[in-house]
């Protein structure tokens, strides 16, 4: 059986890896809006939803991320996995939510 | 560092600003402005996985007025005019295009404090981070300073 062609975007080579992309996306997203302080303008950005796209494959690498510090993926955890592990009072805490992520990813045999 | 966000921000470029935090994902610049360093603030849906923090009470909408009924529920009132007064602490509020984009807290020393949404905080002119990415100065309040935070201010270098 012959392999299809795939099709090449200028801006993803063919020999990226998703942890590549991931942190090219990451980068496009901090350069784009990273001076943001609306999480609104921050969630809907295009290298955002493209990250939440990415799927599981990207949620050791979020989580690799929380574990050296707080960071926002807490806001694109819940989008990938449809998990909700951070009690109601403690939404808007960053380092809370990143906490309470990292749990979620042990108990769920999540390896980064 | 200071390329990037000269590159945000080319009002900052020659003037005597300085980044005063490393980057930090846990707060944001309206949250720094309200004194909170622990909690993300912005109007977002309530009830969701994402919800960032927002006042109790103060309406969830993206509207200048929702802003500024948070910062009246800190006592700060509207105000004139960005000036220091001793005796007081100010924000102001930056919007584009009638949206809600930033708030920068005035220094006991008259210079300004802001959180660049995720990254760093820097100390800078108020009018030096206006332009395309939070637009321009729309709103100043102004709360009289405690007793005890008078003190401080006093204690400055």
């Amino acid at each position: 059986m012959s392999a299809v062609p795939s099709k090449q975007t200028p801006d993803m080579p063919s020999a990226e890896t998703v942890e590549e992309r991931f942190h090219r996306l990451e980068a496009t997203w901090l350069a784009e809006v990273g001076y943001a302080s609306s999480s609104t303008a921050l969630r809907s950005h295009p290298a955002f939803q493209e990250i939440v796209g990415l799927g599981e494959a990207v949620v050791p690498l979020m989580l690799r991320d929380l574990e050296e510090r707080p960071r926002l993926w807490v806001w694109a955890l819940p989008r990938i996995t449809g998990a909700d592990p951070v009690p109601e009072s403690d939404r808007g805490n960053i380092a809370k939510m990143s906490a309470a992520w990292l749990r979620w990813g042990r108990e769920h045999g999540y390896r980064w | 560092m200071v390329g990037r966000i000269e590159q945000a921000f080319p009002g900052l470029r020659g003037t005597a600003y300085q980044v005063t935090s490393p980057q930090d994902d846990t707060y944001n610049c309206i949250a720094w402005a309200a004194g909170d360093t622990t909690d993300w603030w912005w109007p977002d849906e309530p009830n969701n996985p994402e919800s960032a923090y927002w006042p109790p009470d103060v309406p969830r909408v993206e509207t200048l007025e929702a802003f500024r009924e948070a910062f009246a529920n800190l006592g700060y009132v509207v105000c004139n005019d960005d000036q220091f007064e001793g005796g007081y602490e100010k924000v102001a509020l930056f919007a584009l295009a009638g949206e809600p984009k930033h708030v920068a807290r005035q220094l006991p020393n008259g210079r300004w404090t802001s959180k660049l949404g995720p990254m760093e905080d820097v100390e800078h002119a108020l009018h030096d981070l206006t332009r395309m990415v939070y637009g321009s100065v729309v709103l100043v309040m102004k709360r009289p300073l405690s007793a005890a935070e008078k003190g401080e201010v006093d204690r400055a270098p």
